[in-house]
């Protein structure tokens, strides 16, 4: 069946009850035997979460929309050779983060002004701690969400990634180590010290939060 | 009271501890005021976090996936298409190799070798078989005048002045006529030098 096709009479019902009750393995089992409606139905259940994952690794809103096709197209290219060993989610998240990695290290010129090479941030942790006027007065400017993202992008990529599918992506500590390939204490480690550089960078929020 | 460890009370307010650890923690949050205020305010940062909003893909992004889908899916049945045709033309290739290698290999085996001794026999004789009738008619004719007795070859010499032999060639060529008229003889059924019986 041709992606026109889903969009008319009976396979639209068909594919949103599909939606509901067919679990992602399935999904891509069919896939792998030549479905084209059960990608459809995957790249609407995942289209959201992958545009949104990328958004918060990658700044230019571009760039993660063509990150999230490609993984959409690997996860099509690969479908032949597809084995349910882990949750769809683990194979599919590792793809992404793989990709945001990629393209974030291919624009390290332009990412290290932010990043720097300290791995909690130094330079960017300065910056949010100290001037507590500035805070107020982007705060004033209702600048928060901005605050917060660029809090978030000063992290070290891996605790960047492992906090964005945390808490963003609702992704389990366990399946964030696989998507990772390090230990699960080791994604426990890199979520303490995030969310702690986090709160620390973010303090004068926590504060007027409070109030 | 001595405080937990940061990462302790990160854990807990997360949900990154299992139920033993986490049953602690939260006995030592009733005792230590400065403990619970780290997690309180881990507790508000993962609201301010959650203010972080991102937009909805752009319209254009679901079409613009099953274009690349779409565009991977001719793309392969292409490669696929290409390589059919190329292991067809293989086939055809290899086939005409082994068409021309067979008539090559036949040629070769059929080839008469030129030998010089017998091109030298060849060529007077294909030209005494085709001259045949003529020659045979001049053999008769140089037969009749003798006695009978004599033979064709030494008629052939002793007239040779008569039919105008001058050269080796001719010479040559009268001797397989004489196989020839051998051969008249033997197809007339008469016993050579013994006179024909009158019925």
């Amino acid at each position: 069946m041709s992606f026109p096709q889903l969009f008319r009479g009976q396979s639209v019902v068909y594919n949103v009850a599909t939606m509901a009750i067919e679990n992602d393995l399935d999904l891509m089992l069919r896939v792998r035997d030549g479905d084209t409606a059960s990608f459809e139905i995957l790249l609407r259940r995942y289209r959201l979460p992958m545009v949104s994952y990328f958004r918060r690794m990658v700044r230019d809103q571009g760039l993660a929309e063509d990150l999230a096709q490609e993984v959409f197209l690997r996860v099509y290219k690969s479908r032949e050779r597809y084995q349910p060993e882990a949750k769809f989610t683990t194979w599919l998240y590792r793809i992404a983060t793989n990709l945001a990695l990629n393209a974030i290290r291919d624009r390290k010129d332009e990412v290290s002004s932010t990043v720097g090479d300290d791995p909690d941030g130094g330079t960017e942790f300065e910056r949010f701690v100290d001037p507590q006027p500035t805070v107020e007065q982007r705060l004033v400017q209702g600048d928060r969400e901005r605050l917060i993202r660029q809090a978030v992008e000063a992290l070290p990529e891996n605790q960047r990634a492992a906090v964005l599918l945390h808490k963003y992506q609702e992704v389990d500590y366990r399946q964030i180590a696989r998507i990772l390939r390090v230990s699960e204490s080791a994604v426990k480690s890199l979520l303490f010290r995030a969310y702690e550089t986090l709160r620390l960078r973010l303090e004068p929020m926590l504060r007027e939060g409070r109030i | 009271m001595k405080c937990l460890e940061t990462e302790k009370l990160i854990g807990y307010a997360y949900r990154l501890l299992d139920e033993p650890a986490a049953s602690r923690v939260r006995a030592h949050l009733g005792d230590c005021p400065r403990c619970r205020e780290i997690v309180e305010q881990h507790g508000r940062l993962d609201a301010v976090l959650s203010e972080w909003k991102t937009e909805e893909p752009s319209p254009e992004f679901d079409a613009r996936v099953r274009l690349a889908v779409e565009a991977q899916k001719s793309g392969s049945n292409a490669w696929a298409v290409w390589h059919w045709q190329w292991a067809r033309g293989l086939v055809l290739a290899s086939l005409g190799v082994l068409i021309i290698a067979g008539v090559v290999l036949f040629t070769l085996s059929h080839r008469v070798v030129p030998d010089s001794s017998r091109v030298a026999e060849q060529k007077p004789r294909q030209a005494t078989s085709a001259q045949a009738p003529a020659q045979v008619a001049n053999f008769h004719s140089l037969a009749v005048p003798g006695d009978g007795s004599s033979s064709p070859v030494q008629a052939v010499h002793g007239n040779k002045s008569a039919v105008g032999f001058t050269n080796e060639d001719k010479v040559t060529q009268a001797l397989e006529d004489y196989d020839l008229a051998a051969n008249f003889d033997l197809l007339s059924e008469l016993p050579k030098g013994e006179p024909r019986v009158a019925n």
